[in-house]
């Protein structure tokens, strides 16, 4: 078949199946597109009237059962994405799980983090905020100074040049 | 794919000689690759989502922002990422009937999904060029900012949003869009590349010379990668 790898006797580089196999595999890959279609679009509803159906707060904030919504629904499209567009769902065990599973431990990990890290910036959100205001003031103030700095400073540099 | 593997007991499996995961060499790493780039885009996201939780009260609504339709004067919040997820998605099936038809070593038909793919891809790039332009040039009333000018934090009307400034709401709204929306976009990009490559291979028959399509399936496993991502990215900027 290939003269790549021929010590490796014990898979082939592709599927190859007949005919008839292709027609059902294609009409199942159609099938899912249908899926992931009715899935965008009853998310787009929901997004259109989320203000009707009451799940923003303070009518533009989402709530928490709307963020579970639509990351319930994202999660159910990369499934199939992954599941069936992917062929993951035909590979063998060993090969799913050394992908599945080094991927979710660092991204619980990460969202564990980021989740703990931006409450607790939310509880000190004044005292944050303040530091940047003053900040802000501050620059301004040494702005003004400096512009008067600067006047003052070009001369011996102008005086040089000459 | 692997239905095909001659099974191999789980003893015997990593003693070496063979492959344990019954999948070739290049398809592994693909996988490999994936897997470290989804980790990457999972962090922007994530640094997204920590900004968002902090501003709550300032963090622009999207809803807001992204109401424009081509041809149409009015806003409709939206129904065009909507498209251009549409348009993705479409071309992640054309891109698994190439792939599909590549088992069967049906050259014709590979070329066909392989073209409609590249099409559709480069559809999408167009869009997201189109978006980042509105949101670029903003609305004609504009909205009054903090900006920092001269050394000076002064209130100034600003229209649209860059880097500094963003009309909408907080700027860094506007760099996490432009640098997320920005990276997938360039592996869009990347990937219609590699898939004009691979098509080019198919049309001049070099795959139909080796006896399979294997290269097909690598290329389809990127491009499905860049279909799920923008399924998060979806979720996150524009549903959220």
């Amino acid at each position: 078949m290939s003269e790549f790898h021929d010590d490796y006797p014990q898979y082939e580089f592709m599927a190859h199946h007949s005919e008839e196999a292709g027609k059902a595999k294609r009409r199942k890959l159609w099938n899912v597109f249908w899926i992931m279609l009715v899935v965008t679009i009853v998310e787009l509803i929901i997004g259109f009237n989320a203000k009707k159906l009451g799940l923003l707060h303070d009518d533009r904030t989402s709530t928490f059962t709307l963020k579970v919504i639509f990351i319930g629904l994202t999660i159910l499209k990369a499934f199939f994405i992954v599941y069936k567009f992917m062929h993951l769902g035909d590979e063998r065990k060993f090969m799913k799980y050394s992908i599945i599973g080094p991927y979710s431990i660092f991204i619980i990990y990460l969202v564990f983090i980021i989740v703990g890290e931006a409450n607790y910036s939310l509880i000190h959100k004044d005292k944050m905020d303040k530091i940047i205001v003053d900040q802000k003031e501050k620059a301004n103030r040494d702005a003004e100074k400096g512009h008067h700095g600067e006047e003052h400073g070009e001369e011996p540099s102008e005086g040089e040049h000459h | 794919m692997s239905g095909h593997v001659a099974e191999t007991d789980s003893d015997s499996a990593w003693s070496g000689g063979k492959s344990p995961f019954g999948v070739s060499y290049g398809k592994v790493f693909m996988w490999f690759f994936l897997v470290s780039d989804a980790l990457t885009f999972s962090g922007l996201l994530c640094a997204y989502g920590f900004m968002r939780h902090r501003h709550p009260e300032v963090w622009p609504n999207p809803g807001d922002v992204f109401t424009h339709f081509p041809f149409y004067h009015g806003h409709i919040p939206l129904a065009y990422v909507g498209l251009m997820t549409l348009i993705l998605i479409m071309s992640s099936v054309t891109m698994v009937l190439a792939v599909e038809a590549g088992h069967r070593n049906d050259k014709k038909k590979v070329t066909i999904w392989m073209l409609l793919t590249i099409i559709g891809g480069a559809m999408f790039v167009g869009s997201q060029a189109w978006e980042w332009y509105h949101f670029i040039v903003g609305t004609d009333h504009g909205a009054l900012r903090s900006v920092f000018v001269d050394g000076k934090w002064v209130e100034q009307t600003v229209y649209g949003a860059n880097m500094t400034v963003n009309e909408y709401g907080l700027p860094v709204f506007a760099n996490f869009f432009f640098f997320i929306t920005g990276f997938h976009g360039f592996h869009v990009f990347s990937g219609v590349i590699i898939n004009i490559v691979i098509f080019t291979n198919v049309i001049k028959g070099t795959y139909a010379k080796r006896g399979h399509y294997e290269m097909v399936e690598k290329v389809g496993l990127y491009w499905h990668f860049v279909d799920l991502v923008w399924v998060f990215v979806f979720t996150f900027f524009y549903l959220l």
